[in-house]
């Protein structure tokens, strides 16, 4: 996975408050032969502080090339309110968001899409399907473009 | 004001008793007192009447006595006519007085001397005549001028004048006893309506203070019971938000479970993939112990890692299946609470069409069981349409599931109405449920009987949780190897209420 016009491959941020779930997620990935960077992050605070900088305007990502893995569960803020920030921050809208998440709630998949998120996968709990459906989102991400920072 | 009832009610049939006995009382002495003025005015005109009689009496004589002196003086028998006419009236006139005087001694012996004399008068007068009319007339005169005549005459003047002036005492008193009897009248009279007013008014009084009591009561009552509805909706809107709180937390955690079991289910099919790895890896080293060492005791290890990775094998296999059945538990909780947030919309449902529905599902089912499923017609019912049709989707699917193994299944839907409810049946000549357990069938993941049928133990749960929530009520008859009958009882019309009471 890279973007079309820079050099520098993908970088993959997982904000998940699970560590076995991040471990499970990662082997996956990597099975898949994906092998971009994965940055993974056990809270919301610290994955938001990672993706908006310290001054929060989001700069700091500005001219990398992103995508994000998003928990809607998170032990100190929602997966929704990450979702909202970054795609109305001017910076990170465009960086596809993945949400990757337990909650099979038909109002909280509505409500994702709406406010922006690219993907939308449930986290089964039969690990068969959790492990083939991880790797063939990584080998979607393995084909899809990122668009290239400004 | 804090007069008992009891009290109350005796003081005013006392008050209306003594109000009757008044006007008893009074109407007595009105009527005793009428009674007596009116015979104390006739006792006066009695008086009067005979006063005049007595007066007439005195007159007719003096007419009759100017009569024949008018006679002796010019010996014309014409002058007699008045003397003749007056005796006959006079006796009329004593007659008359005689009458009036039969209650009284004094007057019957005062007439007594009356008639006596105007008879001796009468007789005085007819000698005279008779001596003038046989030719006597020098001794008629003289006996006239003897006197005895006069005499007669100036006694009776002085009987009669005694007696009236008798009778004018007693007219004094009659009329005096008259007016007393007017005033005592007029007094009783006027206590009585008194007294009357006065009873009246106490009983206004009393009337009115228990009325304002009565008010006060009612006042009281009245802010008791806006007291009690709002203690009412206070607890129902507790009872619901206690009720919300529950499916809330039912689904938080069944939610968060699942993310423990996706690790443990994880990382467990992990262990298996490393089971390869590892006894390969085993096998390997063993082969270069045989290079090394020879082929010694080779048979038994190579038994032992057999039985080693059966044993793997075996314990990994209990886990993935009580993940699995966990996984279930977890997703029908999850279910059943999000079941429990659903809203709402009833609407006139038509139960023959939705059960029509049903019956079309199952049909394929039923034909293989060679089940039977009659329904009659069935009443419509203001209800949740979605609701209704879980509710008997899972009745009839339970029928279906639990059959005998000895008789051909017959499933009987029935439908009747009452004032505010309508009943459904659904009747099967089933395998039953023992009386025992006739609660146990309806709580969440209990089965009863024979346990040789998939389930979760939720389909019972769920149908009663959703009746309970549309406002009705869930009854089960049965008898053990002979049937079910499952009784939903639904109100005819939606009520807000109903969701409160879910």
């Amino acid at each position: 996975m890279n973007s079309r016009m820079s050099e520098l491959p993908v970088e993959i941020v997982m904000i998940e408050d699970d560590e076995g779930h991040a471990r499970l997620i990662e082997k996956n990935i990597r099975r898949a032969g994906v092998n971009n960077p994965i940055t993974p992050f056990k809270n919301g605070t610290d994955g938001v502080n990672y993706l908006f900088g310290a001054d929060g305007s989001g700069l700091a990502s500005k001219g990398k090339p992103l995508l994000v893995l998003l928990d809607l569960n998170l032990p100190d803020m929602t997966g929704v309110e990450i979702l909202g920030r970054v795609k109305s921050n001017e910076h990170l809208k465009r960086v596809p968001v993945v949400v990757l998440t337990t909650t099979d709630d038909a109002l909280e998949i509505q409500r994702c899409y709406d406010l922006g998120c690219n993907v939308y996968i449930t986290k089964p709990v039969n690990y068969d399907s959790f492990a083939n459906a991880i790797r063939q989102l990584g080998l979607f991400f393995s084909v899809i473009q990122v668009p290239s920072p400004d | 004001m804090t007069l008992p009832r009891w009290r109350f009610l005796n003081l005013q049939a006392l008050l209306l008793g003594v109000g009757f006995l008044l006007l008893v009382g009074i109407s007595a002495a009105t009527v005793y007192l009428v009674e007596r003025s009116a015979s104390d005015n006739k006792q006066l005109s009695d008086t009067l009447h005979v006063e005049d009689k007595l007066s007439d009496v005195q007159l007719t004589l003096r007419r009759a006595e100017s009569s024949q002196r008018g006679y002796l003086l010019t010996n014309d028998p014409t002058y007699l006519e008045d003397f003749r006419d007056a005796e006959p009236e006079v006796r009329d006139t004593i007659g008359e007085i005689r009458e009036l005087a039969e209650t009284s001694a004094t007057r019957r012996s005062t007439i007594d001397h009356v008639d006596r004399l105007v008879t001796a008068k009468f007789r005085e007068m007819q000698r005279i005549i008779d001596l003038n009319e046989k030719g006597q007339r020098p001794e008629a005169l003289r006996q006239v001028r003897e006197g005895q005549g006069r005499r007669i005459m100036v006694e009776l003047r002085e009987v009669i004048e005694q007696a009236i002036e008798q009778e004018s005492n007693l007219a004094e008193v009659r009329a005096q006893a008259s007016r007393n009897t007017s005033t005592l009248l007029l007094i009783v009279s006027l206590c009585g309506a008194a007294l009357i007013v006065g009873v009246g008014a106490l009983s206004v009084l009393l009337v009115q203070r228990n009325y304002r009591r009565a008010e006060a009561a009612r006042g009281e009552l009245a802010a008791t019971n806006a007291n009690l509805e709002r203690i009412v909706a206070y607890r129902t809107e507790d009872l619901t938000e206690a009720n919300e709180e529950i499916q809330r937390f039912a689904y938080i955690v069944s939610h968060d479970l699942r993310s423990p079991l996706v690790n443990i289910m994880g990382f467990t099919s992990e262990l298996e993939t490393l089971r390869q790895d590892i006894f390969s890896e085993i096998g390997q080293l063993r082969a270069q112990i045989v290079e090394l060492h020879g082929a010694a005791q080779t048979a038994e290890e190579e038994a032992s890692v057999e039985r080693l990775g059966a044993e793997f094998d075996e314990a990994i296999g209990f886990i993935k299946t009580s993940i699995g059945n966990m996984d279930r538990l977890i997703n029908a909780v999850l279910k059943l609470s999000r079941e429990g947030r659903r809203q709402f919309h009833p609407e006139n449902v038509d139960m023959d069409a939705l059960m029509a529905s049903l019956i079309a599902t199952v049909s394929h089912r039923a034909v293989e069981l060679q089940a039977t499923l009659r329904v009659e017609d069935l009443p419509s019912v203001e209800t949740d349409p979605l609701a209704a049709q879980q509710i008997f989707s899972n009745l009839i699917d339970n029928a279906l599931k639990y059959g005998r193994d000895d008789e051909k299944l017959q499933i009987e839907i029935r439908g009747r109405l009452t004032a505010t409810h309508a009943i459904y049946e659904v009747q099967d000549n089933g395998r039953g449920i023992d009386r025992a357990d006739f609660q146990r069938v309806f709580e969440l993941f209990r089965r009863a009987g024979r346990q040789d049928r998939p389930g979760e133990g939720i389909g019972l749960a769920h149908v009663r949780a959703l009746v309970r929530r549309l406002g009705g009520t869930m009854g089960l008859t049965s008898e053990l190897g002979k049937g079910s009958t499952f009784t939903v009882t639904l109100p005819r019309r939606w009520s807000v209420a109903n969701r409160s009471a879910a």
